[in-house]
């Protein structure tokens, strides 16, 4: 049976089917919104705006504390909440759409801000092919959260990550072909990128028949209403989120107005077999660990373990450094081998590699991951959120007061609530990673009563990391 | 014409907003006599450590709290009375001095080791 044949058959908890979709843009407002040239630009230049303020606020920040300051709470708290418990797993790599980080180098590259120049500027050297996966997203994001005790608290450490990013944005996109940084460098675009496998939302054609007629595929070439896909995709024919930056350029260079906006059920992507490799694997094992040791560092009883993430001694951050490495590169994926060699000893299948068990089973991680990093993402919204609205207010610890909310001071908000929270998406990311789980089992070992055998280890692999985040997150 | 329009809409999107957080401060804060910046003593104490003022003359002073703790101000000898100020936070002090001379003032909250070292003074002349 052929992977397409199987994923139509396919149920989400044996009750949605997978393939159901919802075309947004069958909505004749989104359409027409998709269409228009000013729609993501309004967004992105709405960002660009408050990036201005947060930039000039880590400036005036300095090294003074965190919570008052609206570089540390609208880019920690408001916007990361927001990419990960809204934006990432419902409406995928919608954050790409509007993001203000690349605009620079992309408005260099074009040589105009509005309109449309399909002769781009720059170098426009082809990124290399041996780095053309999450590898180098892998580190980089790993090393960012090195400085977490830093980047997290003091405004101006925040300013010069943002403007860090920035600046190799810029010079990666006059070297460089299109979004290159966007694709294989920025270290937001890894971790969207794999756990938009698990968003409710996707772009896709309406009808690849249409496409397969359509000789000059201007959603890939561009044509006068629009760019080629900035993303290098071929947006007649991907079938994963993982590169899709969600532009809409494609919605615009369609000639044939042949491009949707589905919402589907959550997981979809986990079952696509194409663009899997190790290096998305290592991506979800370090993101489960950064999870594991933010929590630990940030929320949890060790104070020497803050002490280290922040810092105290350079011996202790040294340390902190290699043990965080240690567990992400090698402690989680080494646990996980050694459950997927007992799912591939357990299946009796001897025609699968290791390494294809190995990497196909780990994507049944990512929907717990991601449930690991919303409720790690609980424990900061609810006891800190309303420090936002003191810095709507008063942006600069300066005295303002321009919304009327300056005098709002700190309140945590239904955090006798908190645990039971977390504790309901570790239990549906738990549920969601052991329903795929089996049926990446079932794809991997093709036998049915193979893949239930196969299935058992990684049921246990999932319980216990589940039982240990409760146990991490409860106290 | 398309030209200005865009060079317009960047600059009030990246240099309108820096700039107007600065004149909008300064508009707010155009009768402050003087701005100081509180820090732990080994992270450089009152910056400026010496702040000279007119007598009879209504001042006010921002202390803006820089560090990472909490400090307090207090010029006990001109009736201000010592305030918390949060890290990363600020306030204003008012008063009067009828009398030239030297007024020390002092941090009020327990900063750190070298906390009975941060202070500065006030010089009064007429």
């Amino acid at each position: 049976m052929s992977e397409e044949k199987q994923r139509e058959g396919e149920k989400l908890l044996g009750l949605i089917p997978l393939d159901w979709r919802f075309d947004l843009t069958a909505l004749p407002l989104v359409r027409w919104l998709f269409k228009k040239r000013w729609f993501p630009m309004l967004l992105i230049l709405f960002n660009l705006f408050i990036f201005m303020v947060i930039l000039t606020g880590g400036v005036i920040g300095g090294f003074s504390s965190g919570n008052y300051s609206i570089t540390i709470m609208m880019v920690w708290i408001l916007w990361w909440v927001l990419l990960m418990m809204l934006l990432v797993p419902i409406f995928s790599r919608s954050w790409c759409l509007m993001c203000p980080l690349p605009a620079f180098g992309e408005w260099l590259q074009r040589l105009r801000v509005f309109g449309v120049n399909n002769s781009l500027h720059g170098l426009k050297r082809k990124w290399p092919e041996r780095l053309k996966n999450m590898w180098l997203m892998n580190f980089l994001f790993l090393g960012t959260t090195f400085f977490s005790g830093f980047f997290t608290v003091k405004p101006l450490a925040t300013f010069i990550l943002l403007g860090g990013i920035i600046v190799l944005g810029v010079v990666l996109s006059l070297l460089f072909e299109k979004r290159s940084f966007c694709l294989y460098v920025c270290p937001v675009s890894g971790f969207q990128g794999l756990y938009s496998n698990v968003a409710m939302a996707e772009i896709r054609v309406k009808d690849p028949a249409i496409c397969a007629k359509h000789k000059n595929k201007t959603c890939v070439t561009g044509n006068s209403k629009g760019y080629g896909c900035p993303w290098m995709l071929e947006p007649h024919s991907f079938e994963r989120n993982t590169y899709c930056g969600m532009c809409l350029e494609c919605f615009k260079t369609c000639p044939f107005d042949n491009m949707a906006f589905n919402m589907r059920p959550p997981g979809t992507d986990l079952l696509v077999s194409k663009g899997r490799g190790l290096d998305e694997a290592w991506k979800g094992f370090i993101m489960l660990s950064i999870a594991l040791m933010f929590f630990a560092a940030m929320m949890g009883p060790w104070s020497w373990l803050k002490d280290w993430v922040r810092g105290e001694t350079l011996g202790g951050w040294l340390t902190f450094v290699v043990l965080h490495s240690a567990c992400a590169l090698l402690v989680v994926p080494a646990s996980f081998f050694v459950f997927a060699w007992l799912s591939k000893a357990m299946s009796g299948v001897k025609d699968v590699s290791m390494k294809a068990v190995f990497v196909n089973l780990s994507y049944c991680l990512v929907p717990m991951g991601l449930a690991a990093w919303i409720a790690f993402s609980f424990g900061f919204l609810m006891p800190n959120g309303s420090y936002v609205l003191h810095i709507l207010s008063d942006p600069f610890g300066w005295g303002w007061n321009l919304f009327g909310t300056a005098g709002f001071e700190w309140t945590p908000v239904f955090t006798g609530l908190m645990t039971n929270l977390q504790f309901a998406t570790l239990i549906l990311g738990f549920v969601l990673s052991a329903d795929f789980a089996f049926k990446l089992a079932q794809q991997t070992y093709a036998d049915r009563a193979a893949a239930r055998r196969g299935f058992l280890p990684i049921l246990m692999y999932l319980t216990g990391l589940t039982l240990f985040f409760g146990w991490l997150y409860g106290g | 014409m398309k030209a200005i329009l865009v060079w317009a809409i960047l600059v009030f999107c990246t240099i309108v907003p820096i700039v107007a957080i600065f004149v909008y401060d300064a508009h707010l804060n155009d009768d402050v006599t003087a701005e100081i910046l509180a820090r732990a003593p080994e992270k450089g104490n009152f910056l400026p450590r010496s702040v000279t003022v007119k007598a009879g003359e209504k001042v006010i002073l921002r202390v803006r709290n820089v560090d990472t703790v909490t400090h307090g101000f207090a010029i006990p000898a001109l009736g201000v009375e010592g305030r918390d100020i949060k890290a990363g936070r600020q306030s204003m002090v008012e008063f009067v001095a009828e009398e030239p001379g030297d007024y020390d003032f002092y941090c009020t909250a327990w900063c750190g080791d070298n906390h009975l070292q941060m202070r500065g003074v006030i010089t009064v002349v007429r």
